[in-house]
C-alpha cells in the first residue's frame, strides 16, 4: 500500500465535488458587512444561531461540513499509522492512540450522516474542501500531528461546540445529544496531539518551534474569511473552557484568538478594497464614454 | 407580463440572467400569475441566500445569490434552486394579492414560526407543481420555529398538504403547533 497519500487522490465516489482552498479564496463574495450596509442588506451578527433568518439553512450546510471534516480526519488519521515506520519515526503508543482515534472518526462519520439526513440534507450536497486533509500531509508525523489534532481537531472543538449550543437553543434533542458526545471525543483528540507535541520534541526545541508554526499557519487558514473568531461576525465561535480542557494553554488560545480576528479583518479589507477597485473602475468607464459623447 | 433581472451579466457568479428570467417566466404561467410584471435583483457579492419581495404595480424580487446557487459547485446556478427560491416568494405573492392574506403582517413584520408556516405552505403546493423538494429540509425547519415535537409534525403535515389556506388558518395551525410544543 502506498505512503503519503495525495489530496487529489482521495477516494470519493459521483456524489461529491471536491474543491480546494484555492476555489474558497477565488470566490469574491463575502457575507461580512464591510460597508457599514443597513443591517437588512448586510447582517452584523452572523453567528449561527437558532434566531438567524437561515438558520436551519446554515446549520445543515455546517453539519454537512462535519461530516466531509469526519471522513478527512479518519483518513488523516489512518494515514499516520501506516505513513510512518514504528519505533524510528513515530512511537507504536502514538501509532496506538491514532487508530483509536480512526474509530472515533468513523463513528462521528456514521453519526453525521445520520444528523444530515434528520436536517433534510444529503451526502454531497454541499462542495468538500479538502484543506483538512491537506494539513494532514506533512511528512514530519510532529506537523501532523500539530496540524491535525491541534488546529483540525482544535476547530472542530469549535465547531461542535457552537452546534451543541444550536440544538440546545432550538430544542433539538438529538442534535444537542450528539455534538455533545462528538465533542468529548474532539477534547480527547486535541489532548492526544498537545501529549504527544510536547513527548516528541521535549529535547528538540527546533521541531516543537516548526510544528506550533506549521499550527499556527494551519489554524489562519481554517479561520479563512472569519469563519471561526470571537467576534459576532463569524458564524463559528471560539470555545476557549473546552480548549482548555483539551491541554491548550490561555496563551495559546490567546494566540488563535487573535489569529481568527486577523483573518478576519484581512478578509474584510480585501472585501473593502475590491469593492473600491470596482467603484473607481465604473467612475473611470463612466467618465471615458460622457467625454466620448 | 414581463420580467427583468438585474444584473444582466454576472461577474462575482457564474449564473445566467436569461435563465433566471425564463423560470420566473415558466412559474407565473404555472402559478396563474401570468398577468403580473416582475423584477429581479440579484445581490451576487454576498453568498447569503435570503429572498423577499415587494409588491406595487409589478412584484420586485431582491435575491442574495445563495438562494439560486449549486451548493455542490459554487458559485454556479442550480436550475432547482433558483425554481424553489422564486416559486416560494411569488406564492407568497400571490397569496397576498389574491389569496386571502388580506390580514398577514408585513414581510419584515412576520415572525420566525409565521415565515416558517408560510414558506411551509409554499414549498408543499410548489412540490405539487412539479419542482424537486427535500420535505425533511421544511420539516426541519418548521421544527427549528415550533419545537420538537407530534404536534408540530401533525401542524406541518396539515400546512403542507393543504391548497386553500388563509391567512388566520395558517396562523392559527401555527400558533397551536408552537403552543403544544412549550407546553
Amino acid at each position: 500500500m502506498r505512503k503519503f497519500f495525495p489530496v487529489e487522490e482521495l477516494a470519493r465516489d459521483e456524489r461529491f465535488n471536491k474543491i480546494t482552498m484555492r476555489d474558497r479564496m477565488g470566490d469574491p463574495r463575502t457575507a461580512l458587512n464591510v460597508s457599514n450596509d443597513a443591517p437588512a442588506k448586510r447582517p452584523t451578527n452572523l453567528r449561527l444561531t437558532p434566531d438567524r433568518s437561515d438558520a436551519s439553512d446554515g446549520a445543515r450546510s455546517l453539519m454537512h461540513g462535519i461530516f466531509v471534516g469526519e471522513i478527512q480526519a479518519l483518513e488523516g488519521a489512518g494515514r499516520t499509522c501506516w505513513d510512518f515506520e514504528t519505533g524510528t519515526e513515530a512511537p507504536f503508543a502514538l501509532k496506538l492512540d491514532m487508530a483509536r482515534q480512526c474509530w472515533d472518526e468513523a463513528r462521528h462519520v456514521e453519526i453525521s450522516v445520520k444528523l444530515s439526513d434528520w436536517m433534510g440534507g444529503e451526502i454531497g450536497q454541499y462542495a468538500e474542501n479538502t484543506v483538512l486533509f491537506e494539513a494532514a500531509c506533512s511528512t514530519d508525523p510532529v506537523l501532523r500531528l500539530a496540524g491535525v489534532n491541534r488546529a483540525l481537531e482544535g476547530l472542530a472543538i469549535d465547531v461542535f461546540t457552537t452546534m451543541k449550543e444550536f440544538g440546545d437553543l432550538a430544542g433539538d434533542p438529538y442534535l444537542e445529544f450528539c455534538e455533545d458526545w462528538m465533542l468529548a471525543d474532539e477534547v480527547t483528540h486535541v489532548k492526544m496531539g498537545s501529549d504527544w507535541l510536547r513527548k516528541i520534541t521535549e529535547h528538540d526545541p527546533d521541531r516543537r518551534k516548526k510544528a506550533l508554526e506549521f499550527q499556527s499557519v494551519v489554524d489562519k487558514l481554517f479561520s479563512y474569511g472569519g469563519t471561526r473568531s470571537e467576534s459576532q461576525e463569524s458564524p463559528i465561535g471560539l470555545a476557549r473552557r473546552f480548549r482548555e480542557l483539551a491541554g491548550f494553554t490561555d496563551d495559546e488560545v490567546d494566540d488563535i484568538a487573535q489569529l481568527s480576528m486577523q483573518a478576519l479583518n484581512e478578509r474584510k479589507s480585501a472585501v473593502a478594497q475590491a469593492r473600491a477597485d470596482q467603484m473607481r473602475d465604473a467612475a473611470a468607464q463612466f467618465a471615458t464614454s460622457a467625454a466620448a459623447e | 407580463m414581463t420580467v427583468s433581472v438585474t444584473p444582466a451579466t454576472f461577474s462575482y457568479v457564474a449564473f445566467d440572467a436569461e435563465l433566471i428570467r425564463s423560470i420566473a417566466a415558466g412559474l407565473l404561467a404555472a402559478l396563474g400569475m401570468a398577468d403580473h410584471d416582475v423584477t429581479i435583483d440579484v445581490d451576487e457579492t454576498t453568498p447569503l441566500a435570503r429572498i423577499s419581495c415587494t409588491i406595487d404595480e409589478s412584484i420586485h424580487v431582491h435575491v442574495d445569490s445563495g438562494a439560486f446557487e449549486d451548493t455542490r459547485k459554487p458559485r454556479q446556478q442550480s436550475e432547482t434552486a433558483t425554481a424553489t427560491a422564486l416559486g416560494r416568494v411569488l406564492l407568497r405573492a400571490r397569496d397576498r394579492l389574491v389569496g386571502g392574506f388580506g390580514e398577514a403582517p408585513p414581510d419584515k413584520e412576520l415572525s420566525l414560526a409565521q415565515v416558517a408556516a408560510w414558506e411551509t405552505y409554499c414549498i408543499g403546493r410548489l412540490q405539487r407543481f412539479g419542482v424537486p423538494v427535500n420535505q425533511q429540509r421544511w420539516r426541519y425547519n418548521f421544527r427549528n420555529r415550533h419545537g420538537f415535537s407530534d404536534a408540530t409534525d401533525a401542524a406541518f403535515e396539515q400546512i403542507w398538504t393543504s391548497d386553500g389556506l388563509t391567512w388566520d388558518q395558517l396562523n392559527a395551525i401555527s400558533e397551536s403547533a408552537a403552543a403544544s410544543a412549550h407546553a
